[in-house]
């Protein structure tokens, strides 16, 4: 089956730190994900650059065919050495997941990987075998995972939370992963399961870590497409065509504007109901046709949902999951986007709405291709396909 | 009787929340919510208008928000009174 990694980290810098000395890179390839974390010897600038470097190293190399013992030999030989420590030093754990469900995992002194499934943690070891690579013990370990698997990364900041404050030794790895393995059951998606472990980490450490702490989550899940239809096409003899492709298409369908809306009930002969409860006074409310999973409002509801795109990729690790939970068109179609689907097909209407080009209007309207390019681009950056197709 | 209220984006911006909300509370006002079903519809396609796009049984109308309470003491009392 062809599954999508859903990626999600979050990081915590050492209490008083500027920077992390953790580092994640995460890699798509067309048949596989490649995750690396990174976390490197002490902390602030020096930690940093040394895992930003071996993370790049790692990711890159592998990205391009090398074999992981190659790019632990690069790494061994191109690290700076620690001036106090005389060490070239960074642990790492990097994962190569395909798409059909094939994992190659290389752990060299992180705490162990955390494997999930049905809510219950399984025991990798058989699967894994101690090596030396380029003068290194690391542990590679190979095996299978399904959708609704969970692999979390963590650096040891996360294991050793609350050290000498909460806890006396921390939070400890089984502990940690007791805790998550509870959670994946609780938390639907990678972003909010990082978000909550760290958020619990954060807390041990009462707001001080005492170590740069960092999380990374890979779930396997189903690949799903959401398909938009936005926009009325130029020409109006178009409008069955764009229809059609947009209805049997597989996957969850989305509308975005009332002229879109209307077309799309006219040409399926269905109904169209819009409510008059405005949950939120700045936004139009939604409709519903049958058969469609949203009909929202165009330009205004789009762009509103533009921010929250942006406001989710810019505060990384700050970002507040309830804007997802509100109950308006503009937020359920950005928890669709960032939490619900793999892959996005935009039918786009090219055509130009007369009435927004009306100077009178207080907003302006006429940037709903702008709008929908923005959108793309945000929805790319977030490891998701998106394939664009104009009327 | 029923009246639909456009809620598509440019009469969203022209005001049709207030306009809604006016008519609500109008209708509540005189306990006409048995004759009287206010609904939403996206774009009728009067953007070019001044003022929301308003429809009592089909016949279309331009109110703006200032302008709802006279619409309703006017149009929608008129034809209630005659129905």
């Amino acid at each position: 089956m062809k599954m999508h990694i859903d990626a999600a980290y979050r990081s915590l810098n050492k209490y008083g730190e500027e920077l992390c000395g953790d580092k994640v890179q995460i890699i798509r390839r067309e048949d596989s994900t490649i995750a690396v974390l990174a976390d490197g010897l002490g902390s602030g600038v020096k930690a940093n650059i040394l895992s930003t470097l071996t993370s790049t190293i790692l990711a890159t190399m592998l990205n391009e065919g090398a074999t992981v013992t190659q790019a632990v030999e690069t790494l061994a030989s191109t690290l700076p050495v620690c001036n106090i420590r005389k060490l070239a030093y960074s642990t790492f754990s990097v994962a190569q997941i395909f798409d059909d469900g094939q994992v190659d995992l290389v752990e060299f002194d992180n705490p162990p990987c955390m494997f999930v499934r049905n809510g219950k943690l399984v025991d990798l070891e058989p699967y894994s075998e101690l090596k030396e690579c380029a003068g290194k013990n690391v542990v590679e370990s190979h095996f299978t995972i399904m959708p609704g698997d969970v692999i979390t990364l963590v650096s040891d900041g996360v294991i050793y939370a609350g050290v000498g404050q909460a806890l006396n030794f921390g939070w400890n790895w089984d502990n940690v992963s007791a805790w998550l393995a509870k959670m994946t059951l609780k938390e639907p998606s990678a972003p909010r399961l990082a978000a909550s472990l760290c958020q619990a980490v954060g807390e041990l450490y009462m707001d001080r870590p005492g170590d740069d702490s960092t999380c990374l989550v890979l779930k396997a899940i189903p690949k799903s497409v959401v398909n938009i239809l936005a926009g009325p096409p130029v020409d109006k003899e178009d409008d069955p065509k764009m229809v059609h492709d947009f209805m049997v298409s597989p996957g969850k369908r989305m509308i975005c504007g009332g002229t879109s809306a209307n077309i799309v009930a006219r040409v399926l002969n269905r109904k169209i109901t819009t409510t008059l409860n405005y949950t939120d006074p700045t936004l139009p409310p939604i409709g519903h046709i049958d058969g469609i999973d949203l009909v929202t409002e165009g330009v205004l509801t789009l762009s509103r949902t533009v921010d929250i795109l942006k406001k989710y990729l810019e505060s990384g690790d700050t970002f507040d999951f309830r804007l997802l939970d509100e109950d308006n068109g503009a937020a359920m179609i950005a928890k669709i986007l960032i939490e619900e689907c793999t892959s996005v097909r935009i039918f786009a209407g090219r055509a130009i709405n007369p009435a927004h080009q009306n100077p009178g209007l207080p907003a302006d309207l006429s940037i709903k291709m702008q709008l929908l390019d923005t959108l793309c681009k945000l929805v790319e950056r977030m490891g998701k396909q998106v394939e664009c197709s104009f009327y | 009787m029923e009246i639909t209220i456009c809620i598509g984006s440019s009469c969203h911006l022209k005001g049709s929340r207030d306009v809604i909300s006016i008519l609500q509370r109008l209708v509540s006002l005189h306990h006409l919510e048995d004759k009287i079903e206010l609904k939403g519809s996206f774009c009728m396609g009067e953007c070019m208008n001044n003022g929301v796009c308003v429809c009592i049984d089909g016949e279309r109308f331009n109110v703006l928000p200032y302008e709802t309470e006279k619409f309703f003491n006017t149009e929608i009392m008129k034809r209630l009174n005659k129905a």
